[in-house]
């Protein structure tokens, strides 16, 4: 409802270009908002799972259940469900309306990431440290696991020729080095994408589990895979310092307008900074696709790049700590990133200047002197019920105080479903916020007596453990 | 989303938004839409492209699941709801097709209400009746709304107490004490589960309806009487505004001020959300009305009358696309706000001395008359009490009285309208200790003529009064009997009723100061 008057060079504004938040609970290593922007999940060092309310930037709710840091958090369609993976092998289903825990999947191996199907929040996909992908079907109470192929398609095996037993040897031993680090859902969640240690793009039927492409991007290892809000821009971060962009067929029309064959992944833009050749901790598309961002390895800037020419737009400055995971708020011009040594949340977003002809009715703004022509009766009197029967005759509009308008539906049609996290009254009860102080680089201290429980994140967040397990993956 | 559009402008805008959203339609609904798109396009197109047709995978998927806890304005949303649901069981081809007809349609309501032939006359005059008279207030009574469902009433007033209603029955189930000083104000939280008032001892208190107990915590931060306090649809913040001249946005999880907001140069008399939560409107006995952004805490936008009269009460339009707003010159503005416009003047009622309050309501067809419901632009009313006794009830467009409601004794302080079990009603309170509900009785066309004759006659008026209390019917015909509930003989033995005689006589005279707030400024 603001829009119409907010000032509309801030509305035109895209990026953030100031510090103008912080928020803190326990040591943040992993983020993400839901799709509507009002919540903000953050998974922490000692496995609880906050929501942060971002109007009020207070917390919604705890989840707590995971005994290891949290890897990675992914929200239902609708808000209501969150399903968080942890480095004590297990992903949960929660059920924000009370908190409670839908579904417990343990699996083999510590879990790198795990993300839920773009519209049945039973259904998700999962890659583990060391081991193969799984495709996991949890909407009954007896999980079903589906493993997911990492060994690229070979071209020639679709030909149905003669094969070289050495060559195909060779190749299954190749085969075998490969392990997925990364899987994502397409938009619409009929596909997978799935990165591999080797460099390699794979996509694969969630149907069938069947890999129908492959492309080798790069000599790296895939350390995350995005999709635009669009579905069809694809960002890629590797361990060769590159980021790259792709362009994505619309997979939907496959078998209606091209075949697997005609599967094409075209490297748009590469993002890599040559000089300093610094590595990417963390990216992210922007609310629009139209920029991404990146956190540095060893260095606490943020680079933001635009796409349409590729080139560098702002590095967001601030914090004196290193960054990892950095997210985008959907709608907002508004930046996320937590600092890997504190574990403190760090918000960039635009401060608008207050407007002072909003405050004072009778003035306007203007650019330059104007002189004032006065109206030729504007100083005639009249007498006061004159003027009052005048102005209630103008009065002949015929308002609709009622309906809705249309054009905000249209924006909002798929958020109307939208669940909102209920508001708990005593929810700061459990913890304060304030409960850990720094006392230099690096170092924290309990203020006050403490538990074990928050003693043991301090010690992590000090000796710098939390960052060697998020770094293992790229090396 | 964008807001109100110029109703001037609003034409042919409304035109290119149509035009653009069924060219959006028709490119998803064409199986060749592979077709990449260039990057100019990007924002718009192809994201409206998912999001199209996902639509529909989304509205299928949403049948499976439970909706929010959070509804509010079920009233007026369900005109909405209802189109959904036709939607449901449409084949999934001409979905998109019948939408847009149905978007159009509705654009051109919106712009410029032409009124269908095949619809009934629109009615001229409402027919709300005393169902119930609810006693047991002590003092005046200053605040009343229905929860969120309408299932319930609360109320609040002089004598520091809170009280919780059945709206069926009219029975009382909940007094919370608490407070030091007379209550200005109360407000539901959205998930219907609180109320919150604001009281002349300067805190805000949580009231758990569910288990009849306060909230630990007290909101206190304001330095003078609280006076007015409003929920965002959301129920994370609370917005209140005092006699301290500030606006505060309180974060109700943590019962902490996030905002304050340099609001005005006199006391704040009325706060209002916009129903998207993005807009604050306050006001103020400095005459002036504020628009605020929530996010940032900045004014985006004053509004003044020329007399600068004091202002105390505002509220959004249901739609948020305009302000109402109380003044102590005896009139209800109707503002365009985004213009800076009165649109809307509505007079008949006596203020000059309280700060009155009201709201919107609506009326003709019920949204179950789907077919006359989405021909017709909506009918709507606005409700105010008045300082001789009598609840008014204003068309919009027309500005006419719709319905004089007599019944209450003194002034008629807070009104409130809510829909329950299919039957609108309207509660209100006042000086005279009561909170009465009035129900809408529906009219059969043969009785409307006669009824016009009953209704006219002055003496009916008068009866009606005292009928009240005798329990008889006005005029000849069956009426709902009309209950008269002596709620301090029925008192629930746990709050006990009788105690709150002792109120310390501080706060006694603190609470007149609430109730006769303009003369406070008058003196001053």
């Amino acid at each position: 409802m603001n829009l119409s008057l907010v000032d509309p060079f801030v509305l035109a504004q895209d990026y953030p270009d100031t510090l103008t938040e912080k928020l803190r609970s326990g040591h943040a290593t992993c983020l993400r908002f839901n799709h509507t922007g009002d919540y903000l999940a953050s998974g922490r060092v000692d496995g609880t799972v906050v929501i942060f309310d971002i109007e009020t930037n207070g917390v919604a709710r705890k989840l707590q259940g995971h005994t290891r840091q949290i890897q990675s958090l992914s929200w239902s369609r609708d808000g209501r469900y969150l399903l968080t993976s942890s480095q004590d092998w297990k992903c949960i289903l929660w059920d924000l309306r009370d908190g409670s825990r839908v579904r417990t999947v343990r699996f083999e191996a510590p879990v790198y990431i795990a993300e839920l199907h773009p519209f049945n929040h039973l259904l998700f996909v999962a890659s583990l440290f060391e081991d193969q992908p799984v495709l996991v079907d949890i909407s009954t109470s007896k999980t079903v696991k589906r493993i997911i192929p990492s060994a690229p398609l070979r071209a020639h095996s679709a030909n149905g020729n003669e094969i070289d037993p050495a060559t195909a040897a060779k190749q299954a031993a190749q085969d075998a080095k490969h392990s997925t680090c990364v899987t994502i859902f397409t938009a619409f969640g009929n596909h997978i994408i799935a990165g591999t240690s080797k460099g390699w793009i794979n996509i694969i039927e969630t149907e069938t589990c069947k890999t129908i492409h492959s492309t080798r991007l790069c000599n790296g290892v895939v350390i995350l895979a995005r999709l635009a809000k669009n579905g069809r821009d694809l960002l890629i971060n590797s361990s060769d310092r590159v980021i790259r962009t792709v362009l994505m067929p619309d997979l939907s029309q496959l078998g209606v307008a091209f075949e697997c064959s005609a599967i094409k992944l075209q490297v748009e833009h590469k993002f890599q900074d040559v000089v300093n050749r610094l590595s990417w901790n963390h990216v992210t598309f922007s609310s629009t696709g139209e920029f991404v961002t990146a956190t540095t390895f060893m260095n606490p800037d943020i680079y933001v790049w635009e796409r349409s020419h590729g080139s560098l737009v702002k590095i967001l400055e601030g914090p004196k700590e290193e960054l990892g995971v950095v997210e985008w708020h959907p709608s907002r011009p508004m930046v996320v990133a937590c600092g890997l040594e504190s574990g403190c949340i760090y918000i960039w977003s635009i401060i608008s200047p207050q407007k002072w002809s909003a405050l004072a009715p009778d003035f306007g703004e203007v650019e330059e002197n104007v002189e004032y022509v006065e109206r030729e009766d504007e100083f005639d009197v009249h007498p006061a019920d004159q003027v009052h029967q005048r102005r209630l005759d103008l009065e002949d509009e015929e308002p609709d105080v009622v309906t809705l308008d249309r054009v905000e539906d249209i924006i909002d049609v798929n958020q109307s479903g939208a669940f909102g996290v209920p508001v708990l009254l005593d929810i700061s009860d459990s913890e304060s916020e304030e409960d850990i102080i720094a006392v230099g680089p690096g170092t924290m201290r309990r203020r006050g007596s403490g538990d074990g429980d928050t003693d043991r994140d301090i010690k992590a967040g000090a000796t710098g453990a939390t960052r060697g397990s998020g770094r293992s993956r790229r090396r | 989303m964008s807001s109100a559009t110029a109703p001037g402008a609003g034409q042919a805008e409304a035109e290119s938004q149509r035009r653009s959203w069924s060219k959006s339609r028709e490119r998803s609904a064409s199986p060749q839409r592979a077709e990449y798109e260039r990057r100019g396009d990007r924002k718009s197109g192809s994201s409206a492209e998912i999001s199209g047709n996902t639509d529909e995978y989304w509205l299928d998927a949403q049948e499976r699941r439970s909706p929010s806890p959070i509804d509010r304005n079920a009233g007026l949303s369900s005109n909405d709801q209802s189109d959904r649901g036709s939607h449901d069981e449409d084949g999934m081809d001409h979905d998109g097709e019948e939408r847009i007809s149905e978007r159009e349609e509705s654009l051109d309501n919106s712009s410029t209400p032409v009124p269908s032939v095949e619809t009934r006359a629109k009615p001229e005059r409402l027919n709300y009746k005393e169902k119930f008279v609810l006693r047991g207030h002590l003092r005046g009574v200053s605040a009343v709304q229905f929860s969120p469902d309408c299932s319930m009433i609360a109320s609040g007033g002089a004598d520091a107490a809170v009280k919780v209603w059945d709206t069926s029955s009219g029975r009382l189930i909940y007094t919370f004490e608490g407070h030091l000083a007379g209550i200005s104000t109360i407000a539901w939280s959205p998930d219907g589960q609180w109320i919150a008032s604001g009281s002349d001892d300067k805190t805000i208190r949580f009231w758990n309806v569910n288990t009849g107990r306060a909230h630990t915590k007290i909101f206190e931060g304001h330095h003078n009487y609280v006076y007015q306090i409003a929920f965002a649809p959301k129920g994370n913040i609370l917005v209140s505004g005092s006699y301290d001249e500030a606006v505060f946005v309180w974060d109700v999880r943590r019962a902490r001020v996030m905002r304050s907001l340099p609001a005005h140069s006199d006391p704040v008399a009325g706060i209002d959300v916009v129903h998207d939560g993005t807009l604050i409107v306050s006001c103020a006995l400095d005459g002036l009305v504020r628009v605020w952004d929530t996010h940032s805490g900045q004014c985006l936008k004053t509004l003044v009358h020329e007399d600068n009269p004091p202002a105390t009460c505002v509220k959004f339009s249901p739609n948020g696309k305009y302000i109402l707003a109380w003044t102590l010159d005896g009139c209800v503005r109707m503002w365009n706000y985004v213009e800076s416009r009165v649109i809307k003047t509505f007079q008949g009622h006596v203020n000059k001395k309280y700060s009155l309050s009201g709201c919107f309501g609506d009326y003709g067809f019920h949204s179950s008359d789907a077919d006359a419901a989405k021909r017709d632009p909506p009918l709507a009313f606005a409700v105010s009490g008045s300082e001789d006794g009598a609840i008014l009830c204003w068309d919009i467009i027309s500005k006419s009285v719709l319905q004089r409601i007599e019944g209450h004794t003194d002034v008629v302080l807070g009104v409130h309208t809510g829909k329950y079990n299919g039957k609108r009603l309207i509660v209100s309170c006042g000086l005279d200790k009561t909170v009465r509900v009035w129900e809408e009785e529906e009219e059969e066309e043969e009785e409307r003529e006669e009824r016009d004759d009953a209704v006219e006659d002055p003496k009916a008026n008068g009866i009606s009064l005292s009928a009240a209390h005798d329990s008889a019917p006005i005029t000849g015909q069956a009426l709902a009997p009309v209950d008269v509930i002596d709620n301090e003989a029925i008192a629930d033995p746990d709050d006990g009723d009788n105690e709150m005689v002792d109120i310390p006589s501080e706060a006694a005279s603190t609470t007149e100061t609430t109730l006769a707030r303009a003369e406070d400024v008058e003196m001053t």
